[in-house]
């Protein structure tokens, strides 16, 4: 039988096991780091109740996956028949997540998580079985014909990079930082301090930059000549490609289209983005934390910019970059690109919902008209008054929730900044919330805009 | 006269703050505050005409004046301060000269009570020069005829001062000028006794300023011809776009409940013949979204626009009901023509939220 989408071709399954003999060579150097430090595996040890040394483990798991590298290498010639392929239920319980609700509560889990069990994450042995588990499942879901499809783009490749790489600095954060609240929590000198082995600019630092610079400079050769650049066919007004996508570090932005109007997403949150990222300094009081890694001394700080850099910047990209598919649905990592693809969606605005459905709809009988011909005061009254719940709404939301917070949870805050930093640090955290409340209320209720005043172009 | 007095830069100002100290030192004393009123009261008739035009003529008027200090103790042609720094400045030149006869006008106090009495004395020394000639009125309005040069363009005048400004004789004796009234009158004395000091300083400051004139002159000239050029660009001579109306024949080819995307590609629209508000009709309906203005694609199988971009998806009549569009497509005009065809035309558009689907323009009934 001839597949015309076969999940393995022979030159899969080779590449694959040069995958797997990566792996096997970096576990044979975590085995060797294992022995020099003759760690003990605590886990096996209280089963077994003899000493278990780690390099055990790990030298047991290398040999594993030379033997897996060695099955690929033997096995290319009749990839129909071979068999380590991602297993179809795990396929399906993956595209589960396929959802954006289901795909939001992942990542803020993730997020939450990660926060939560940092001192675990931070220990090596954990963040190298973590990367293990991330280079494994990357491998075996490339078994998948459509996730390679998606992954294998030369437009995502470097998101998965940087997916890597951004695990890899946030972990290093995390590391640096639980080693300094340590160090805080038991009167120790903090370890930029104590670790302070200075260099010379001249000669060890201009060298390193330039063996960087030269490394990375191949790298980006070798890199152009192997994946060509995804050039597509003349532009035509006419038809958009489908799906159409932004540059992979704006689908954040795209993300946040689909649930705002494109002044507010394109130009107001945008703007806002930058303009808060450079106020930042200026709304700061905590004066600690300055010069060596904190998690303890800095947690609004540190918390408010991983939410906002990690589930709603990353995860939005990861969102736009490999779950959005044809005509904007939503699908999963190893699902069929279908442009059938059917997603029940009717979207209603609040006015819609206030005079036509809540019970409400039935006591005030349809929405407020106006005459189009009419004078220009008649109709942008009965605008006013058919989105008057949308406008109060907004209106409470960015006048009277600084306020409350201020008299609840940012107490002392509001004391410690004063009125004008308070509300300005109050009004881009409400900014920064509207974007999951609206993802939210649209995911739940389909609400599409809040405030539809689409006769002047403006919708909130 | 407030207007030549902004064109006084420093430097300017401070040369004639050394030439009135010059002029101080020998005359000062002849100057009184009697002149004051007569100087307002001949102001209407000779300021007009007597504005010192350029840089040149006032810094010349300004040692016309030093010189005037010492032989006339009623420079007549003065003119009425306009405004309250005039005033102020004129009063404390005054000051100076009234109140110390000898040494006032020497040794001013202070750099703001030189620049006072300069700017003072620059106006009063333009209008002294013209109106030391013997009749003050009658030449001034003669001035008047003879000279609507008032406005020339300072950078010219500038040109013009660098090049005359090399020797002394040109810029006092004036062949250069000899629109200005100020000069002729008063060329003749004041510049034989004219400082040597003064004109070499002159000639010096129109030197310095010649590439700013020149640059500035240049700028003009490029960005002139720059907008010129663009104002041209946004009339071509040729319009490579779809005439916005044409013919999309008869109705017949459009069946009842389909949505004819075969314009889409050259024109942009799709033709529609379906039912809206319990009328049967034929419509075209522009194929840009009204969220981002990407292009859907009509899906049949589901029988709605969808859009790649953002998932706005819209009905067969165009109306907007998934993803975050804000509002229905937008129809074109559409209309039967006398020769049974339809023809639509895109420079029109109906948006129904407008209340403008109604118009009879934006279908056909069928």
């Amino acid at each position: 039988m001839l597949e015309t989408h076969p999940d393995l071709t022979s030159s899969v399954i080779f590449g694959l096991g040069w995958l797997y003999f990566l792996l096997f060579l970096m576990n044979a150097g975590w085995t060797v780091r294992a022995y020099k430090l003759d760690l003990e595996n605590k886990f096996l040890s209280g089963i077994s109740g003899s000493h278990i040394p780690s390099a055990a483990v790990w030298a047991f798991y290398s040999f594993l996956m030379l033997m897996t590298s060695i099955a690929h290498f033997t096995g290319s010639a009749s990839p129909g028949s071979f068999l380590i392929r991602m297993p179809e239920i795990a396929k399906s319980g993956i595209d589960w997540f396929a959802n954006p609700v289901r795909y939001f509560v992942l990542s803020i889990g993730l997020f939450v998580g990660v926060v939560w069990f940092r001192k675990q994450l931070v220990k090596p042995t954990v963040a190298w079985s973590i990367l293990n588990v991330a280079i494994l499942f990357l491998g075996l879901s490339m078994t998948d014909y459509d996730f390679r499809l998606i992954v294998g783009k030369p437009d995502n490749v470097p998101i998965v990079g940087m997916l890597f790489i951004l695990g890899f600095f946030t972990w290093l954060y995390f590391k640096r930082a639980v080693d300094n609240d340590q160090r805080i929590k038991d009167g120790r000198p903090l370890f930029e301090q104590e670790k302070n082995d200075k260099i010379l600019v001249w000669p060890d630092l201009v060298y390193s930059e330039l063996i960087c610079m030269v490394a990375l400079t191949a790298f980006l050769v070798l890199w152009g000549i192997a994946l060509q650049a995804p050039l597509e066919e003349p532009a035509n007004a006419a038809a958009t490609p489908n799906p159409s996508k932004a540059p992979w570090y704006f689908l954040g932005l795209q993300e946040m289209l689909v649930y705002f109007d494109p002044w507010l997403a394109g130009v107001v949150l945008p703007s806002l983005i930058l303009v808060g990222l450079a106020v930042i300094p200026y709304i700061d009081f905590n004066k600690r934390g300055n010069g060596y890694y904190s998690y303890e001394e800095r947690k609004f700080a540190v918390l408010t910019f991983l939410f906002g850099f990690l589930p709603l910047w990353v995860a939005m990209i990861v969102l736009g970059t490999f779950l959005r598919g044809p005509n904007w649905n939503i699908f999963g990592i190893y699902e069929y690109w279908d442009v059938h693809k059917l997603e029940a969606a009717n979207n209603k605005n609040l006015s819609d919902f206030f005079w036509l459905y809540w019970p409400t709809g039935d006591l005030l009988g349809g929405m407020p008209k106006y005459d189009p011909q009419g004078s220009a005061a008649n109709m942008f009254a009965m605008i006013l008054l058919r989105e008057w719940l949308g406008i109060v709404l907004i209106l409470g939301y960015f006048m009277v929730s600084p306020i409350i917070m201020a008299l609840t949870v940012f107490r002392k805050f509001y004391v410690k900044m004063g009125f004008i930093r308070y509300m300005i640090m109050a009004n881009l955290l409400l900014w920064m919330a509207a974007l999951p409340i609206k993802m939210v209320l649209r995911w739940t209720v389909s609400l599409k805009y809040i405030v539809a005043i689409p006769e002047y172009f403006f919708n909130i | 006269m407030a207007d030549e007095k902004k064109k006084l830069s420093t430097a300017d100002i401070l040369a004639q703050a050394r030439a009135q100290a010059a002029g101080g030192d020998d005359g000062g004393a002849e100057s009184s505050q009697e002149d004051q009123p007569q100087e307002s009261a001949a102001a209407p008739e000779s300021s007009p005409s007597e504005a010192p035009k350029s840089t040149s003529d006032i810094l010349a008027a300004a040692r016309a004046q030093a010189k005037g200090g010492e032989e006339s103790a009623k420079p007549s042609g003065g003119d009425a301060p306009k405004g309250t720094s005039d005033i102020l400045a004129a009063a404390r030149a005054q000051a100076a000269g009234g109140d110390k006869p000898a040494g006032g006008g020497a040794a001013p106090k202070s750099t703001s009570d030189i620049l006072a009495a300069a700017r003072a004395q620059a106006g009063k020394g333009g209008d002294s020069g013209g109106a030391s000639a013997p009749a003050a009125k009658k030449p001034a309005a003669k001035a008047k005829k003879e000279v609507p040069v008032g406005d020339l363009p300072p950078v010219k005048d500038m040109v013009e001062a660098m090049k005359s400004g090399k020797t002394t004789e040109e810029v006092k004796g004036g062949p250069a000028k000899p629109r200005i009234p100020t000069k002729p009158p008063k060329s003749p004395k004041p510049a034989a006794k004219a400082p040597e000091g003064g004109s070499r300083r002159n000639a010096l400051l129109a030197f310095l300023l010649a590439p700013f004139a020149m640059a500035w002159t240049f700028v003009g000239v490029v960005g002139g011809l720059g907008t010129l050029y663009v104002a041209r660009f946004m009339m071509p001579n040729v319009l490579v776009e779809p005439p916005s109306k044409f013919k999309i024949g008869p109705p017949t080819d459009y069946g009842f409940g389909t949505v004819a995307t075969k314009w889409k590609a050259q024109y942009g629209v799709w033709v529609v013949n379906t039912e809206y508000n319990g009328r049967k009709m034929i419509y075209a309906l522009i194929s840009v979204c009204t969220h981002l203005g990407c292009t859907p694609n009509w899906l049949g199988g589901e029988q709605k626009f969808k859009c790649p971009c953002h998932g706005s998806g819209f009905y067969i009549t165009g109306i907007n009901f998934e993803g975050p569009a804000p509002r229905p497509l937008e129809r074109a005009g559409i209309a039967l023509g006398s020769d049974g065809m339809l023809e639509v035309d895109k420079s029109v558009k109906f948006q129904e939220e407008l209340g403008q689907w109604n118009d009879p323009a934006s279908f056909v009934e069928v």
